[in-house]
């Protein structure tokens, strides 16, 4: 038989190779289908390949490289906030503590040694930071979180010393306090990074470079709105077993056990929760706007709690007035102590758009509504700066298909940014102060910025006293 | 034998789904081979439908599920390359009938029948599974590897001439 | 759900006789239950500090374990690719160490990756690390977490001297100080937890951690073992003895004692999906530990042996 497929030879002419079992095109035939588990060999070698290097970026990312300059960190202020940011330094990579400082040594000071110690650290215990400052001799940064009025004598000393410096917000509770600081920064020459640690948290920064001055999708902002709303709390106490003698306390600048836990309500300790709270967003309101403030009315008031434990206003309602390259704003800012309602936002709201924001990756992770007259954002939507817009239901179309009825508008398309912190909020900012350390980057919230900040805050107080609008100079915010 | 009357291109195109079908078999063998920690046992506790008592019992029994998973692993390997080459079309399209079979009555997607696994698609009664095993049929009947496969070859060097797919012609 | 279920209050309750006036009762709400504390102490502005920084620590934890928040250490580990690691706090590790020694000591019943693959996470308890050898663990600490949080504010609270109270979150988790003047114990009572005004049981407890799991009609939990729906069981209640104050600090043995309330949160849990005969060995084999569950309309006792 000729050795071939059923239409092949259809002449059916008897071949040469007639007579031989096994001819070429057999041969062919039978091997045709054999290059195909080469092709599958190579498939899977790619994929192999493909998912072990996926494997070795990751484990990679997370190692600190091994040329890894390490820093030697101190921490001055072991409290709620000192212990909120060592929480997240355990997780940078190259850091070796080597000090603790904190007045509070049965407690707050002992606590946090001994949780560093299980992180295999090794941090000597002082409650006097001139002590530390004087016996180590391998300390490349200090990170500040003592109470507001002593911010700047405690960062002064620290940059006099040698040291980078990582100082929480406000820098102090005293323009002339800020403003020495920035001096001495300055003439140090050392890093001195404030806490405003929105300035690192990718969702702000995604949101200032590329929504707002990229694509300026929100348009011309012409008002703002923030708040910082928190519930009833009773007074911060202390264990009984852990108190510290009247001796020490007052030593460091405090009167009573009450007063070093609730510095934060005293006069010419702390500034009361316009400071605590507002100083936040009221430096993105600067940031983002792009402006200084031109003048601030606020009205205040101990509404609720003793005026004798609690010296400073709970209730606090601002308005600020700014003169931005793109014309004038308002902003309204208001803080309150005695109902949690909405938590705490930003709202920027612009002629084309508006952008709902908060540092919180669960409430008001940012949200952004085009205006309905607004240039169309496909653009942007396609570049991945904010998430597709969610379907929104149309009430425009009446069941019979009549014309839209103009009484309701269309709700606006809502869109997100699409960008999620997974490390704790504070992480992002600590991680840019050490790596500006490493010359690696540039500060995002250096002193000299954060000045303007503390500027605009101070004067909220000041301003509730004067009972009218206060004005600014642009040279006041100048250190 | 009798011939098969096919036309060139449906055997063309049997032949591809036979080398497709032995693609997805060498793959699962394979990617159960190198993962470090595969077991059927999961697939097979969360059996439902008339066999269900026999699959938990095997999953209950180490050393039973030990060969079960050894024979799966290999088993679908083997008969994957086979496919894919044409050698032995028939045994292997039977083993391959044989696993399908298996993996289908664990988890028969009929009316009623609670399915506790997840699967992509919505299914009744005719299910992946159940199209893979017919394709796998036709496969074995049309004896594809005989057309365009190692059989043919084989079939050259022990058997001459009688029995491949052709049209008589005189 | 495998290993987890509808839970409402558990049917356990804190009777108010008319003697307990003086008890104060603060509330906090976190991790989408209410934390309470109750207590008896003079200075009553000092007991409500000492609760307030107790509910400060719940709010702490919760940012670490929920996994709800995008950026808390659960969900970041449920994000893991293969191989990669992330460091976590001590109290997520510690957590973990304990779900996993649950997870062994009930056979897989109690699993808080519902089947995702618990034993695929590697716990560094040295340098507090958590690694994922394989994509797609899930982890839910909803099972444990309000135990432990429990735990941590008991001991916030004996820290601060108030040592006559009680903690619960959810009435799901408790754990009885010491008790108020005048009784033995806490008067609390077990009831069904569908109909809750049938007390089943009262009790009088001190120095205990207790938890409590029930199902309201017609909920179904499903057994991550064999994927079968529970039939029958409605609730089950476990108590064990608090360990004293020496024996929790540094002992790492016996390191389920050490966080009483996350045990017998996860053991409730499993006692849903346990037959009677396990949980009357898991009794034996545990000193001091007593359990309770409903069976329809029964409830079996298993008092504590040894």
């Amino acid at each position: 038989m000729a050795a071939d497929d059923d239409k092949g030879n259809a002449k059916g002419q008897a071949a040469p190779s007639q007579t031989k079992k096994l001819g070429r095109r057999d041969v062919l035939k039978g091997l045709s289908t054999v290059p195909a588990l080469g092709l599958f060999g190579y498939a899977w070698k790619k994929q192999t390949e493909y998912q072990q290097s996926r494997v070795e970026e990751v484990a990679a990312s997370t190692q600190a490289p091994a040329d890894l300059q390490v820093i030697n960190v101190a921490l001055l202020g072991a409290g709620a906030q000192g212990q909120v940011l060592t929480d997240s330094m355990l997780r940078i990579p190259g850091l070796r503590f080597r000090a603790v400082c904190d007045i509070w040594t049965e407690y707050n000071q002992k606590r946090v040694v001994n949780s560093l110690k299980r992180f295999k650290h090794e941090p000597n215990a002082y409650e006097d930071y001139r002590e530390m400052l004087d016996k180590e001799k391998e300390l490349d940064a200090v990170i500040i979180a003592t109470p507001d009025f002593w911010h700047a004598p405690h960062t002064i000393d620290c940059l006099k010393a040698g040291k980078h410096v990582y100082c929480e917000k406000e820098m102090s509770t005293t323009l002339e306090g800020a403003r020495s600081m920035v001096a001495a920064q300055r003439e140090t020459g050392k890093l001195l990074q404030i806490g405003h640690q929105r300035r690192s948290n990718p969702r702000y920064l995604h949101c200032y470079n590329k929504i707002l001055q990229e694509a300026k999708m929100l348009g011309r902002i012409v008002t703002v709105y923030g708040q910082w709303n928190r519930g009833v709390t009773p007074d911060l106490g202390a264990p009984d077993r852990y108190l510290i003698p009247d001796a020490r306390l007052k030593q460091y600048g405090f009167k009573d056990m009450h007063q070093f836990r609730n510095w934060r309500w005293y006069r010419g300790k702390g500034g009361g929760p316009i400071v605590d709270l507002g100083s936040h967003q009221i430096d993105i309101y600067g940031w983002f706007l792009g402006a200084t403030p031109s003048h601030v009315m606020a009205s205040g008031g101990n509404l609720y709690y003793d005026p004798k434990t609690h010296e400073w206003y709970d209730t606090v309602m601002a308005v600020y007035d700014y003169d931005t390259p793109l014309g004038a704003a308002k902003a309204y800012y208001s803080t309150q102590t005695t109902n949690g309602s909405q938590g705490y936002f930003e709202n920027f709201m612009g002629d084309q758009g508006t952008l709902l924001i908060s540092e919180s990756e669960v409430n008001y992770a940012g949200q952004l509504y085009r205006d309905p007259n607004a240039p169309a954002w496909d653009e942007w939507v396609q570049k991945g700066y904010v998430s597709a817009p969610k379907e929104q239901e149309t009430k425009a179309k009446s069941e019979s298909g009549a014309i839209a009825d103009v009484r309701e508008s269309v709700a606006p398309d809502q869109h997100t940014v699409p960008v999620t912190l997974r490390d704790p909020y504070h992480q992002p900012h600590l991680q840019n102060f050490f790596d500006a350390v490493r010359g690696k980057a540039k500060l995002n919230c250096p002193a000299e910025e954060a000045y303007q900040t503390a500027v605009a805050v101070l004067k909220v107080n000041e301003a509730i006293d004067a009972k009218t609008p206060l004005a600014f100079k642009p040279d006041d915010f100048k250190a | 034998m009798e011939e098969t009357n096919l036309s060139r291109s449906a055997m063309i195109a049997i032949t591809v789904l036979r080398v497709v079908v032995g693609w997805h078999f060498l793959f699962e063998g394979i990617a159960k081979l190198t993962s470090s920690s595969w077991s059927a046992a999961g697939y097979m506790r969360a059996s439902r439908g008339p066999f269900a008592a026999f699959f938990r019992w095997i999953a209950s029994n180490s050393q039973i599920l030990d060969n079960a998973n050894l024979i799966t692993m290999y088993g679908l390997t083997i008969v994957g390359v086979l496919l894919m080459v044409g050698l032995f079309t028939r045994l292997a399209s039977i083993g391959g009938i044989a696993f399908i079979l298996l993996f289908y009555l664990c988890n028969p997607p009929f009316v009623g029948y609670f399915y506790s696994i997840p699967t992509e698609g919505t299914y009744l009664i005719v299910n992946k599974n159940l199209v893979e095993l017919c394709a796998l049929a036709v496969i074995l009947l049309t004896r594809s590897g005989l057309f365009a496969g190692l059989d043919r070859i084989v079939h050259g060097l022990f058997f001459g001439r009688t029995r491949v797919a052709t049209p008589l012609r005189v | 759900m495998p290993g987890g279920g509808a839970e409402i209050d558990g049917g356990v309750g804190i009777e108010q006789p008319r003697d307990l006036r003086d008890v104060r009762r603060l509330s906090h709400e976190a991790m989408a239950t209410v934390y309470e504390v109750y207590t008896v102490h003079a200075d009553a502005e000092y007991a409500a500090q000492a609760a307030q920084a107790t509910f400060d620590l719940v709010d702490r934890l919760e940012r670490e374990l929920s996994r709800f928040l995008p950026n808390s250490d659960i969900t970041r580990i449920n994000h893991l690719a293969a191989g990669e690691s992330t460091r976590v706090t001590p109290s997520t590790l510690e957590c973990l160490v304990i779900a996993r020694h649950m997870f062994d000591l009930t056979g897989g019943a109690f699993d808080v990756s519902i089947g995702t693959g618990l034993p695929t996470l590697e716990l560094d308890t040295e340098d507090f690390v958590v690694c994922a050898t394989t994509r797609g663990v899930r982890v839910d600490l909803g099972g444990i977490g309000k135990g432990y949080a429990v735990d941590l504010m008991a001991e916030l609270l004996e820290e601060w001297g108030v040592h006559t109270s009680l903690v619960h979150g959810g009435f799901s988790s408790v754990v009885a100080l010491e008790p108020p003047p005048g009784h033995d114990g806490w008067p609390l009572t077990l009831s069904d937890p569908s109909a809750s005004s049938r007390v089943l049981t009262r009790l009088s407890v001190c120095q205990t951690a207790l938890g409590a799991s029930g199902l309201r009609k017609g909920d179904h939990i499903v057994d991550p073992r064999t994927y079968d729906p529970v039939r029958g069981r409605r609730a089950a209640w476990v108590a064990v003895p608090r360990p004293t104050e020496s024996a929790r600090d540094g002992s790492s043995e016996q390191q389920h004692r050490a966080a009483p309330a996350a045990v017998t949160d996860a053991l409730t849990t499993a006692c849903m999906l346990l037959s009677l005969d396990e949980i009357e060995t898991l009794c034996a084999n545990s000193p001091g530990l007593k359990a309770w569950v409903l069976e329809d309309t029964q409830l079996v006792h298993f008092p504590a042996l040894g």
